[in-house]
C-alpha cells in the first residue's frame, strides 16, 4: 500500500475548484443530481486564432460509483460527445487517462473510480474573430456501482475569449494532473495474433522497465475476452501477452498497455506471428509458484538460523541444563514429550506475534508513505547499521540488556509452566538471540506478509527444535556438549558473516549513491559503532548509559538517512550520470532553452524514456557515438535532453507544440533559425552533418 | 453419506459458477440445452422447441437499458413479430436472490401483466448456469437460435447503445433482420454485435 501524492494532488486541486469559479461550466440539464458529476474545464481562459485549447471533462464519481473508459469492456457504455461550437472551431478526439479494471461475476468493466478527468482539444481556424468563444457540449454517459447502472448527460458550456496577443491568463494548474494519468504514446508498434481462440501480443519494450501488474486494454471490441486471465511473458525488449480471444476480423488494434498506477502506453498493432518466448512474468497467477520456491528458501534459512539460536551464549546453557535433568530423571516419557510440545507452541507463538507487531509497524509506515524497497538507498543504510551493530554485538563490542521477568511463570509445573519457557526462551532470551531476531525483522521489511510471518514462525521452530530432539530421543540428552568457553569463541565467529553482509551492503549503496556520499553514510556508521563501543564500556565498569545511547542511535540514524538521496535524488544521479556519457547533456527546461538561444548558441533538445525503444535504439546508434560527440564539440553545440520517463507536464506540453503526442523528438537550433525537426530514425550523418554543413 | 451427491453437486455448481465467462456459445454450432423454470413452475427445456427459431432474451427490469426497450414498446413489437412468424420467445433472468432485478413467479407475473411483455416463456437462471453457458454479459443480451438448434446470432438487440428510447427510430434491430432473413432463407448477415447495456447481476 503505497500513498499515491498524485491522488493528494488532485484532491487538493479539486478543493481549489471551489474557489475558481471563471472556468466552471453552467447549464446542467434538469436539476437531477448526478452520481458521476461533470464539469468543463478550459487550461486557459484565452486562446488565439489558429491555435489549440485543451478543455477538460472533470469527472467526480461520488463514493462506490464508477465512470466508463472508452471501451466499457463487457458490460456498460463510453461517453459520447455531441458539440454546439461556433464556425471556425473543431473539436478532436477525447483522450481518456488509463483506465482500471473491475471484474464482477466474471464481467469485466473498464472503469475510473476515483475522479478522473476526459481531455478534447479544440482547435481555432485562423479566420476566428477576436471576441467571447461560447462552447457548447451535450455529453452522456453511464454510472454504475457494481449493483445498478444510471445513464447520465448533462450540457455543459463555458465561454472562452479569443485574444489577438499571446494568450496572457494564466494556464489551470489542474491540467498538469490531468495530463499525467494519459496514456503516453509508446513510440513503437506492437503485434498481434489470434489462432486457437488465444489472442496473443507483442509489444517493444526495454527489457529493464519495471512492471507493476501489467494490463492491456484494448480499445476495439470484439477482438479480447475481456474477462480472461491476461499472461505475460519477457523475452528481451518485447513483452508478451496470452489472453483469450473473441475474434480476430480485425487487421490493425490499438489500446494500452497499463505497467503501474496512472501509468499506461498507447500503441497500435499490426496482425503478425506472435510466439509465447522468453520468461513469465512473475505476476498475480503466476506469482505463486515463483514465490513459493522462495518462500521454502527462506523457510528453510529461517529454521537453520532459529537452530544456531540455541547456541547462543544465554540459551545453550537452559537447554544444557534441561537435557541433564530429563537425563537424571529419566520420568514419565509422554510427560516428557507433551512439555516439550508446550515449549515450542510458546517459543512459535512468541517469535510469530513478534513477526506480526512488525508488520504491523511497517503497514503504519506504509500509510505515511514510507515504501520500505530495497532499491531505496535510505533503506539499505537503515540494514547496514542493522547488520554492523549485530556484528559488533557478536564480537562482544557490546551487551543487550537482559529483561528479567516473567519468571514466576515460568516456575509454574507441567505444561503451562513449560508453555511459558517457551514463550519466555523466544521473549526474554531475545537479547542474544537478537541478532538473528534482527535478521528476521530486516526480511520483513522487504518481503510480503505472509512470507514474513513464516520466517519468523520458521525461527521459532528452529528455536525449539533441540528440546523436541532430546524430548523424543533419549539418546541425544547424555551427548549433549557441556557448556563452556567455546560458546564464546562460536558466538565470535558468527560475527564474519555479519560483516561480510555489512561489506556487501556498503558495496550496494556505494553503486547507488556515489563515493561521495558512501563516505558520509560511512561516517554516520562510524558515529553508531562508536556510541555502541561506548556504550559496552560502560557496560564494563557497570555503568547503565542505555537511555542515553538509544537517544544517540536514533539521532545518528536519522541524521544518516536525511543525509541520503531519495528516489527523487536518484533519477538526478542518473541524470548527472549521462555528463559522463558520450555526448554530456544537461536536463532540458524551456527556460535553459530560451536563456542559449538568446545568447546564440546552438542547441541540439532530444527526448527520450527509458520504456522508448526507438528512443533507445537512436542513442546507442546515433546520439551517444563518438563522432557525434566530437562534431558537437567542435561546434560549440549545447545538448539539452529531457527525461519523459515518468509523466512530465513541462515535456507534455512542449512536445504537443511541437506537434507530438510522444517522444521520441530530436530539435536542432541553429543560432538565430528556426529549430529543425530531425527525423524519428537518426544516424550519425543526420547529426554530424547538421553542424557540418549548416541547413 | 446420503448427502454426498448434494456436496458433489454443489461443488460441480460452484466450479461452474466460478469460471468465467469465456464458455460461451460460438455461432455456427449447436446451442447448448438448458432446463430452466418459468413463472409458474414449469420446466422450459430449449431442446423441446426443435424445428422452431428460439430468441433468447437476457432481462432485468431495473436496467434502464431494457426500460428504454420496453417502455418504447420496441421489444413487446420484436416479440410480437418473432411469434407471428411462429418463433419462439425466452426471455430469461439470470439476476441473482439480493441482486438488482430479482423477481419472484409473482412479481415476474405481474411484471409480464403489466408491460404487456409478449414472450413465449419467462425463465429464472437464480445461479446464473445458464447466463455463463451462453457469456450473457448485458441485459439486454440477444441470441437467436434456428430450427436446426444452431446459434445464428448473439449481440445487442441494435445499434445505438444508449439509453435513449428516441435512438431506436434510428437503430438497425439486429434481431429482427436475422428474423427476416433467416424467414427468407438468407444467412444472418449481422450475426454477431455488440451487446450494450447493464451487466448481468450474476450471484458470483
Amino acid at each position: 500500500m503505497t500513498f499515491d501524492f498524485r491522488i493528494l494532488a488532485m484532491m487538493l486541486a479539486f478543493v481549489t475548484l471551489a474557489f475558481a469559479p471563471a472556468a466552471e461550466a453552467q447549464n446542467r440539464l434538469g436539476n437531477t443530481e448526478l452520481n458521476v458529476p461533470a464539469t468543463l474545464l478550459a487550461e486557459s481562459q484565452q486562446v488565439q486564432a489558429g491555435q489549440t485549447v485543451t478543455l477538460a471533462f472533470l469527472m467526480e464519481p461520488k463514493p462506490t460509483w464508477h465512470g466508463y473508459w472508452e471501451n466499457p469492456g463487457d458490460a456498460g457504455i463510453g461517453m459520447s460527445f455531441d458539440w454546439k461550437l461556433p464556425a471556425g472551431v473543431t473539436a478532436g478526439k477525447a483522450q481518456f487517462p488509463v483506465p482500471d479494471t473491475l471484474l464482477i461475476s466474471g464481467i469485466m468493466n473498464y472503469v475510473y473510480k476515483g475522479d478522473y478527468a476526459v481531455l478534447v482539444n479544440l482547435t481555432l481556424s485562423k479566420n476566428v474573430r477576436p471576441g467571447p468563444l461560447p462552447i457548447s457540449v451535450k455529453s452522456e454517459w453511464l454510472s454504475c456501482t457494481d449493483e445498478i447502472c444510471v445513464p447520465e448527460q448533462d450540457e455543459l458550456s463555458i465561454t472562452l475569449q479569443v485574444v489577438e496577443a499571446e494568450s496572457s491568463a494564466p494556464i489551470d494548474k489542474r491540467f498538469n494532473d490531468f495530463r499525467t494519468a494519459m496514456a503516453r504514446p509508446l513510440g513503437s508498434d506492437a503485434t498481434f495474433s489470434v489462432s486457437d481462440d488465444r489472442f496473443r501480443l507483442s509489444v517493444p519494450l526495454p527489457a529493464n522497465v519495471r512492471l507493476d501488474k501489467p494490463y492491456f486494454f484494448i480499445k476495439e471490441d470484439g477482438m479480447v475476452d475481456y474477462g480472461a486471465p491476461q499472461k505475460f511473458t519477457r523475452d528481451g525488449d518485447r513483452l508478451i501477452l496470452e489472453t483469450g480471444a473473441r475474434g480476430d476480423q480485425l487487421d490493425t488494434i490499438s489500446g494500452i498497455l497499463k505497467i503501474g498506477d496512472h501509468m499506461g502506453f498507447l500503441f497500435t498493432a499490426a496482425k503478425g506471428e506472435v510466439a509465447m518466448t522468453g520468461l513469465p512474468l512473475v505476476n498475480d497467477g503466476a506469482k505463486a509458484e515463483g514465490s513459493a520456491s522462495l518462500l521454502f528458501l527462506a523457510l528453510g534459512g529461517a529454521l537453520l538460523g532459529g537452530l544456531l539460536l540455541n547456541l547462543m551464549p544465554c540459551v545453550f546453557p537452559i537447554l544444557s541444563l534441561k537435557a541433564i535433568s530429563l537425563a537424571k530423571a529419566g520420568g514419565n516419557e509422554s510427560e516428557v514429550r507433551r512439555d516439550a510440545l508446550a515449549y515450542t507452541a510458546g517459543v512459535v507463538l512468541v517469535a510469530t506475534a513478534l513477526g506480526a507487531i512488525l508488520l504491523g509497524l511497517r503497514a503504519s509506515g506504509a500509510a505515511v508513505g514510507w515504501a520500505f524497497q530495497l532499491q531505496d538507498p535510505r533503506i539499505i543504510f537503515v540494514l547496514l547499521a542493522l547488520v554492523t551493530a549485530i556484528g559488533l554485538n557478536l564480537a562482544g563490542l557490546f551487551e543487550l540488556p537482559n529483561l528479567n521477568f516473567g519468571n514466576k511463570l515460568t516456575k509454574k509445573d507441567g505444561t503451562a509452566g513449560s508453555f511459558w519457557t517457551g514463550a519466555l526462551a523466544a521473549f526474554v532470551a531475545t537479547p542474544c538471540t537478537g541478532p538473528f531476531m534482527a535478521a528476521a525483522l530486516g526480511a520483513t521489511i522487504v518481503l510480503p506478509p505472509v512470507a514474513a510471518l513464516v520466517i519468523f514462525a520458521g525461527l521459532g521452530v528452529g528455536l525449539a527444535l533441540p528440546f523436541l530432539l532430546i524430548a523424543f530421543v533419549p539418546a541425544i540428552r547424555s551427548r549433549l556438549p557441556k557448556p563452556g568457553p567455546w560458546l564464546d569463541s562460536f558466538r565470535k565467529i558468527m560475527a564474519i558473516p555479519m560483516f561480510l553482509t555489512s561489506i556487501g551492503l556498503i558495496w550496494l549503496l556505494g553503486r547507488q549513491i556515489g563515493t561521495d556520499a558512501l563516505g558520509l553514510s560511512l561516517i554516520f556508521l562510524l558515529t553508531i559503532s562508536l556510541i555502541l563501543w561506548w556504550f559496552g564500556g560502560g557496560q564494563m565498569k557497570g555503568l547503565s548509559r542505555g537511555a542515553l545511547t538509544s537517544a544517540a542511535m536514533v539521532v545518528a540514524i536519522v541524521a544518516g538517512i536525511l543525509a541520503l538521496p531519495g528516489e527523487d535524488a536518484m533519477n538526478d544521479q542518473k541524470l548527472a550520470s549521462s555528463s559522463s556519457a558520450t555526448l554530456p547533456s544537461e536536463p532540458f527546461s524551456e527556460t535553459r532553452l530560451s536563456e542559449l538561444r538568446a545568447s546564440g548558441e546552438p542547441v541540439f533538445a532530444y527526448f527520450t524514456a527509458d520504456w522508448c525503444i526507438t528512443c533507445k535504439a537512436n542513442e546507442a546508434a546515433a546520439i551517444q557515438r563518438t563522432e557525434t560527440a566530437k562534431a558537437f564539440a567542435a561546434a560549440k553545440v549545447t545538448v539539452l535532453m529531457g527525461d519523459w520517463t515518468r509523466p512530465d507536464p513541462d515535456i507534455s506540453r512542449f512536445l504537443e507544440k511541437h506537434g507530438r503526442a510522444g517522444v521520441p523528438l530530436y530539435l536542432y537550433y541553429a543560432p538565430g533559425k528556426e529549430p529543425v525537426i530531425l527525423p524519428q530514425i537518426l544516424t550519425v550523418a543526420t547529426l554530424t552533418d547538421l553542424v557540418t554543413n549548416p541547413v | 453419506m446420503r448427502n454426498l451427491p448434494s456436496v458433489a453437486f454443489t461443488a460441480i455448481a460452484a466450479i461452474a459458477l466460478a469460471s468465467p465467462l469465456a464458455a460461451a456459445q460460438k455461432n455456427g454450432t449447436i446451442a447448448q440445452d438448458f432446463k430452466l423454470t418459468d413463472v409458474n413452475g414449469k420446466t422450459v427445456q430449449l431442446s423441446q422447441f426443435r424445428g422452431k427459431t428460439v430468441i433468447l432474451e437476457w432481462h432485468n427490469p431495473g436496467c434502464p437499458f431494457v426500460s428504454k426497450h420496453y417502455s418504447s414498446g420496441n421489444m413487446q413489437a420484436t416479440q410480437k413479430a418473432a411469434r407471428q412468424q411462429g418463433a419462439v420467445w425466452l426471455t430469461i433472468n439470470s439476476g441473482a436472490k439480493g441482486k438488482q432485478g430479482h423477481m419472484t413467479g409473482a412479481e415476474a407475473k405481474a411484471l409480464i401483466a403489466k408491460q404487456n411483455i409478449q414472450s413465449t416463456n419467462y425463465l429464472f437462471d437464480t445461479k446464473g448456469v445458464v447466463g455463463k453457458a451462453y457469456g450473457a454479459r448485458t441485459t439486454p443480451h440477444m441470441y437467436i437460435i434456428d430450427g436446426s438448434g444452431i446459434l445464428v446470432y448473439q449481440g445487442g438487440i441494435d445499434d445505438k447503445p444508449t439509453a435513449n428510447p428516441a435512438d431506436i427510430k434510428r437503430a438497425r434491430n439486429h434481431v429482427l433482420a436475422a428474423l427476416g432473413e433467416i424467414k427468407s432463407g438468407d444467412k444472418v448477415s449481422v450475426a454477431q454485435s455488440r451487446p450494450y447495456g447493464c451487466s448481468v447481476k450474476y450471484a458470483s
